[in-house]
């Protein structure tokens, strides 16, 4: 059964698709951030886990990062390299978020730029969802990694 | 192997590239967009006083967010600080004796940030100075805390009302949980003010109660 679910888990097709999306997704993300620095940065601090003198660097290269990964997987430039990076962030927001969600603590998620006001409970039920969108992604980015991955025979 | 080391090189020339582009963006950037790479003014992230300030509207709500914020640490001590149970009562009482009169920094209600604006108290408005452009309290000064050019506009607000490390100054955000006016607060007690009244309703409850507003860039 594995052995058959295999080649059909890591088609390049299946590859093409997850390449393009998460590409998308990281380029959509960016370009807000990359526009608001210092409202990426707020939001960030709301997290409450970044010390203060990291904040500002994290908040100006971030979103710059997350656009050359998504330029690298959308167009297919590096792809392995960018794919690596988008696992990383994907990994921290989502650590980020859950740490969050596990301390009661609610935040604007930041990840596609600023939102209007909401309430506390609307904020916890929006990074329960941002979470499982990040676990999705990540999946997507394994996806890309292993189908890229040399193979042993 | 070799290609291991080639992802890695290209992984490393990623963050390369992503500060080198964040540099230049970042000097060519419009003051309200820019952000200073060392930031020396924001005081460490606390969400003591968040706490403190959230709890006292929501009796009326709903019980059970009392309990559960006070049930929530002790279900959770593993997963972060433990020092993070610690601080949270302590602040929290601090300015809990808002009664208190030495305290440099109180809250003041709709009613009180509507005198303070009668007898001439200048008002600091913390939120971005894009939310300020489309609606201010009347005569605020815009002061965005996140902003590059907080220090430049703070300067020029002391220039022309010379306010006396004693003068009332009123500061509000966009009320509910925003923590823009406090940080503003705690950077002005840094500088030497302290008698800083933060209208906790900010600017929402003042359209709400018809208040004179200005519209536009200071």
């Amino acid at each position: 059964m594995k052995a058959r679910l295999w080649p059909w888990l890591l088609h390049p097709r299946l590859t093409l698709a997850a390449r393009i999306a998460l590409g998308l997704v990281f380029i959509a993300a960016a370009l807000p951030k990359i526009g608001d620095p210092p409202g990426f940065a707020k939001a960030i601090w709301a997290y409450q886990l970044v010390p203060g003198p990291t904040l500002n660097p994290m908040a100006l290269v971030l979103p710059w990062l997350e656009l050359l990964c998504g330029l690298g997987l959308a167009l297919g430039i590096w792809v392995r390299a960018a794919a690596t990076w988008a696992a990383m962030l994907l990994l921290a927001f989502g650590l980020a978020l859950a740490i969050n969600l596990a301390r009661h603590h609610p935040v604007d998620c930041g990840c596609f730029g600023a939102t209007a006001h909401r309430t506390d409970a609307e904020r916890l039920t929006d990074m329960r969802w941002s979470l499982l969108r990040d676990a999705g992604l990540l999946l997507l980015a394994a996806q890309i990694f292993l189908a890229a991955a040399p193979r042993k025979n | 192997m070799a290609r291991f080391r080639s992802t890695l090189l290209r992984v490393l020339a990623l963050a390369g590239m992503a500060l080198v582009a964040a540099l230049i963006a970042n000097s060519l950037a419009s003051p309200a967009r820019r952000l200073a790479w060392v930031r020396s003014s924001l005081p460490p992230a606390t969400a003591a006083p968040r706490v403190e300030k959230i709890q006292p509207p929501l009796p009326g709500s709903g019980l059970p967010i009392v309990p559960e914020s006070k049930v929530g640490h002790p279900i959770h001590p593993g997963h972060l600080p433990s020092s993070r149970p610690a601080p949270s009562p302590a602040p929290a009482a601090a300015p809990a004796a808002e009664t208190s009169p030495s305290s440099p920094i109180l809250d003041i209600s709709a009613e009180e940030a509507w005198r303070a604006f009668q007898s001439g108290t200048p008002f600091l408005d913390a939120r971005r100075g894009s939310e300020f452009a489309e609606g201010h309290i009347a005569g605020a000064w815009s002061t965005p805390v996140w902003e590059s050019d907080l220090d430049d506009r703070l300067l020029s607000f002391k220039a022309a009302r010379r306010p006396g490390s004693e003068d009332p100054i009123v500061i509000y955000c966009s009320g509910g949980d925003c923590r823009d006016s406090h940080l503003l607060a705690e950077k002005l007690l840094g500088e030497g003010y302290f008698h800083l009244l933060i209208f906790h309703d900010g600017y929402p409850a003042w359209v709400a109660q018809g208040r004179p507003i200005g519209k536009g860039r200071p």
